[in-house]
């Protein structure tokens, strides 16, 4: 049994699970997050089930808001200094959700944007300490559908016309720009962040959402593959004795992605999300 | 522009209070949602660089209501704006609620504020406008069975806006009655709106919107305001169809809606 711990987000249904059970059972430990504690205990089942030698804990945070986040972080970083040396080899950001709706989390911020990008932000930024210690690996949950799309600055939240797949896209496409953002200043400290496609995936994401997300997931789901297959990237990064070189990752294969994701733009967000965590940058790294 | 919003910590009022702080008004918020209520307000200073106070109070404690005043007038705050957001109900029918529980919808909805409304009105700055919104809903243009308690409570808001406005007609005051129908804020409404099926879908406004013109409604000028067509013309319905003719007709239709939503 390997002495590496990897932290996944989102890890009690869908991408996320199937990568738990995979990694759990190569023998990683891994720490899982999950929303409600019902189901995070069902996960855990299901992948002692599958491998009982593995060494599987979950956590309960609603990372929908900032003080979850925060109070999970720090719990993630008293199991990692118990156990793994303060180390931590990968984070996966992989929770995420599709709404049709505006609304907003408790910090005020569309949830979307709040879920898929904000709460990865803080997170990382969290653990970076950990993940300095564990030369570790950052592996953000993309999707396809970051291209062809920009960052709106004007009103990221979209309050103006809120429209749920753009919101979407576009919470994507600034994790694609975490990924390179971190690339950028973390590369020398150890730390590499990746995006993977996991392609189209059957889910449940998109039947809570309701309204016209759910329809359109209605129709797209059935052509879907399974999760299991999408957790083979993950495990393939994680494998890796070095770092791999590409940013964006599908089927195990570096690929294109979109113009937008720039060092310029990267700037500006990390400049944003410092702004709206009220997190300094490299305050964390200066312990 | 200072502006006081009830229960800001959640749903309408969140809403309501990030269009504020992004037209650059200065906020002061309340909840009964402690934790709540300091996410957002740092949440909206971090964002939009507004100042911000917030102090938690149970509205329908009157020694509460007491000590946020007290607070305000320590501080000297003088107010321009009014959103009385805070609200609650609680589904099914009227034999199968808790006999306080239905006396809280009205000690809220109502009494509650009322109790802010004439605390702030007394507060409010001197020689200038003042705005004021009552959320009201779509319920309140028809008797509705099965939610009787919370209806009658927003009719009650929706009445004594429009009453209000003639009183202050010549005080330089705008007092608007909002009427939403339902209004996407959390993952169980969602649920709710979907066991409605069509109609919950097309009674369904988006939150942002009407936040945004309700604001823009209020600074124009006094009266009532109900977002979307198709709730339009439901309440023109409202006023036509004998009321006793309506109450039968909701009832059957919110029967089966409900039991549609007990079974998800």
């Amino acid at each position: 049994m390997s002495d590496k711990t990897v932290v996944i987000t989102g890890a009690t249904s869908g991408i996320g699970l199937e990568t738990a059970a995979l990694l759990a059972k190569e023998g990683f430990r891994v720490i899982g997050i999950g929303r409600s504690g019902e189901r995070c205990h069902a996960a855990r089942k299901y992948i002692l089930e599958a491998a009982p030698e593995a060494d599987v804990a979950y956590l309960t945070a609603d990372l929908y808001h900032q003080r979850e986040v925060l109070r999970v972080a720090l719990e993630i970083h008293d199991i990692l200094a118990e156990k793994g040396n303060g180390e931590l080899f990968a984070l996966i950001n992989n929770a995420g959700c599709a709404q049709s709706y505006y609304t907003t989390s408790e910090d005020g911020i569309e949830r979307q944007f709040a879920l898929n990008y904000l709460a990865a932000f803080l997170l990382t930024h969290k653990l970076l300490p950990d993940l300095i210690k564990g030369r570790g690996r950052v592996i953000m949950t993309g999707s396809e559908s970051h291209k062809g799309i920009r960052v709106h600055w004007d009103d990221i939240m979209l309050t103006h016309r809120y429209h749920p797949l753009t919101a979407y896209k576009q919470s994507k496409l600034c994790g694609m720009l975490l990924a390179k953002g971190l690339n950028d200043r973390y590369a020398g400290m150890g730390i590499r962040a990746f995006v993977v496609d996991p392609g189209l995936v059957k889910t449940d994401i998109g039947d809570k959402a309701g309204g016209i997300v759910k329809i359109v997931w209605h129709f797209r789901k059935p052509f879907g593959i399974s999760p299991a297959v999408s957790a083979q990237t993950y495990g393939w990064i994680c494998r890796q004795e070095t770092h791999p070189a590409g940013l964006y990752y599908c089927k195990c294969q570096p690929c294109k992605y979109s113009r937008e994701v720039t060092g310029q733009n990267a700037d500006r967000l990390f400049q944003l999300s410092h702004c709206l965590c009220g997190t300094e940058q490299n305050s964390e790294v200066a312990q | 522009m200072n502006v006081m919003i009830t229960g800001a910590a959640g749903g309408l009022g969140r809403v309501m209070a990030i269009e504020c702080a992004k037209r650059g008004y200065n906020l002061f918020l309340t909840d009964r949602n402690k934790a709540g209520l300091e996410a957002i307000k740092i949440g909206l200073e971090r964002q939009y660089g507004i100042i911000a106070a917030a102090k938690k109070c149970d509205l329908t404690d009157c020694g509460d209501v007491d000590a946020l005043f007290r607070e305000i007038d320590r501080h000297n705050i003088r107010f321009d704006m009014l959103l009385n957001v805070a609200g609650i109900d609680f589904e099914g029918g009227f034999q199968d609620r808790e006999r306080e529980k239905v006396v809280k919808i009205v000690s809220l909805n109502d009494a509650a504020t009322l109790r802010i409304t004439h605390g702030v009105l007394q507060r409010r700055r001197e020689k200038k406008p003042f705005y004021t919104v009552f959320v009201s809903s779509l319920a309140s243009m028809f008797p509705m069975p099965l939610k009787a308690t919370y209806a009658a409570s927003k009719r009650f808001l929706y009445d004594f806006a429009l009453a209000l406005g003639q009183e202050l007609k010549h005080e330089n005051a705008n007092v608007l009655a909002l009427c939403p129908g339902g209004m996407v804020t959390n993952e169980e409404v969602t649920a709710a709106i979907e066991a409605q099926g069509f109609f919950g879908r097309v009674t369904t406004v988006p939150m942002e919107k009407v936040a945004r013109k309700t604001i823009d409604r209020m600074l124009r000028g006094s009266g009532t305001y109900i977002p979307g067509g198709f709730n339009r013309f439901l309440s023109v319905l409202g006023r036509i169809i004998p009321r006793r003719t309506v109450a039968a007709a909701v009832y059957w239709r919110w029967n089966h809606t409900q039991k549609k939503w007990m079974q998800l």
